[in-house]
């Protein structure tokens, strides 16, 4: 019973995950084409 | 952590510029995380006597308002503390980024209460003090966020920011406590001293928590590169800037200054 | 330390950042002004329905004459459901501290939990010594208790 509010609820949350680890990884992706290889280091 | 950006090709194809080792240990351990909470949670999990299957959207809603309000918007008040007090770049950063991630799970956390208030309650939402101050958290993150992009001096912007993110931390404690001071539907503590979870309900929530602490984590490595290497694309145009500046001045060329 | 000679410092228009008045500098500030509006409702809301969000049924009889007409909630357990009257309307008892309320609902079904024993928010008026209702509201507590078709029943389980 009230599967109707739980399966939209899984497909946000995992869905949302989902867009916003594709978001940041395209502008990652798009970021480092503006950085030389060699400067391409991380702080941590 | 001591990693570095150049890794090898088979992950860049996959997971791009900002993975690394680390972030594929915790990536992998967030996907077997996700791999095992999803069928604890919808299929062996048992329904709740009253909430029935509504109970299943509490094994996501309390992970996200955990990682959400306390974990991501946690890290934006200590990295802004920190800020303040030695303009470090990298907490700079990385308050920024846990920020970003806070506003996402914090959208998760109204979104599935909502639809477990309309089954249960019998209204989607409803001026609880509790569900009021999350949604007075989100506003003030999405301030944030706002305050982010504008186009300030970087310093002051930073600086702005870094007030911001202390005071809304501050807004979580109201929150927290909302539940005991003002009355309200929203219903307390699950995890007490007396706590009420029949064992598999248990098991799968500590789980869920498990999983979005790791998912928590991989994404605030990648989102904090991320910021890092937008940082870099920037200082990288302004150097660039200055050397087809000195390109321009004869005396300065072939000279090796 | 060598002289830089003749080197051009002044800033170039290439990256001149928007404008005041230009369009990156209009949506910072309707962005604000939304966020701004929304930070004020959601502050008011909290104001004016959170801080008191209900009496109990005690409370209620007690501000009975200084509440008139007035709509707000109430809380109680259900203890007595009297079924529907002609009109339709939904009757039941809820109690709080040992004061009762008769409740005359008419309005949206209240949730699959609304049931005996259950504590309710209800929203409404008084009309003389009954409350109208327009919206029951269930309250959840903390336990979660495992829907378990082979566990034995509370009653039997209680029962000698």
């Amino acid at each position: 019973m009230h599967w109707e509010f739980v399966i939209p609820g899984y497909l946000i949350v995992f869905g949302g995950i989902g867009a916003y680890t594709w978001t940041v990884l395209s502008r990652a992706r798009s970021a480092a084409a503006r950085v030389p290889e060699d400067r391409r280091t991380f702080l941590d | 952590m001591s990693s570095t950006g150049t890794t090898t090709n088979g992950s860049r194809a996959f997971a791009g510029p900002t993975a690394s080792k680390a972030t594929r240990v915790v990536g992998l351990m967030a996907l077997a995380g996700i791999a095992l909470l999803l069928p604890l949670a919808l299929l062996w999990s048992p329904p709740e006597i009253d909430q029935a299957d509504a109970v299943r959207l509490f094994y996501v809603h309390v992970p996200s308002a955990t990682v959400a309000l306390y974990l991501a918007f946690g890290v934006t008040c200590l990295g802004s503390l920190i800020y303040l007090r030695n303009q470090s770049v990298f907490w700079d950063l990385m308050a920024h980024a846990s920020a970003e991630i806070g506003v996402v799970f914090c959208g998760f956390v109204l979104i599935t209460g909502m639809l477990w208030g309309r089954p249960t309650w019998g209204v989607y939402w409803e001026w609880d003090p509790r569900i009021t101050s999350t949604a007075i958290t989100l506003i003030l993150y999405l301030g944030y966020l706002a305050l982010r992009r504008m186009d300030l001096d970087p310093t002051v912007r930073s600086k702005r920011a870094a007030f911001l993110g202390i005071i809304s931390f501050c807004n979580l404690f109201i929150i927290k406590y909302s539940v005991e001071w003002w009355r309200g539907l929203h219903q307390g503590q699950t995890i007490g001293i007396d706590t009420q979870l029949d064992g598999l309900m248990l098991f799968t929530f500590a789980w869920g928590m498990v999983t979005f602490v790791l998912i928590f984590a991989w994404l605030l490595m990648h989102r904090f590169r991320l910021g890092w290497l937008e940082l870099q694309a920037t200082t990288t145009s302004l150097d660039d800037a200055i050397a087809a500046r000195r390109a321009e001045s004869p005396q300065l060329t072939g000279e090796g200054l | 330390m060598t002289e830089i000679p003749d080197l051009d410092l002044t800033p170039r228009d290439e990256d001149p950042g928007p404008a005041p008045g230009s369009r990156g500098s209009v949506r910072n500030k309707l962005i604000g002004g939304v966020i701004a509006a929304a930070l004020i409702f959601v502050v008011y809301q909290g104001l004016t329905n959170a801080r008191v969000f209900f009496l109990n049924v005690d409370e209620a009889i007690v501000q009975r004459d200084d509440l008139g007409d007035r709509t707000f909630r109430m809380q109680g357990t259900v203890v007595s459901e009297e079924g529907n009257s002609a009109n339709g309307a939904l009757l039941f008892t809820v109690a709080y501290n040992d004061a009762t309320a008769e409740i005359r609902h008419l309005g949206p079904e209240p949730s699959d939990l609304f049931d005996l024993g259950e504590p309710v928010v209800v929203e409404g008026r008084w009309n003389g010594d009954v409350f109208e209702s327009d919206q029951i509201l269930v309250k959840h507590d903390e336990s979660y208790v495992e829907d378990n078709p082979n566990r034995v029943d509370y009653e039997l389980e209680d029962a000698p």
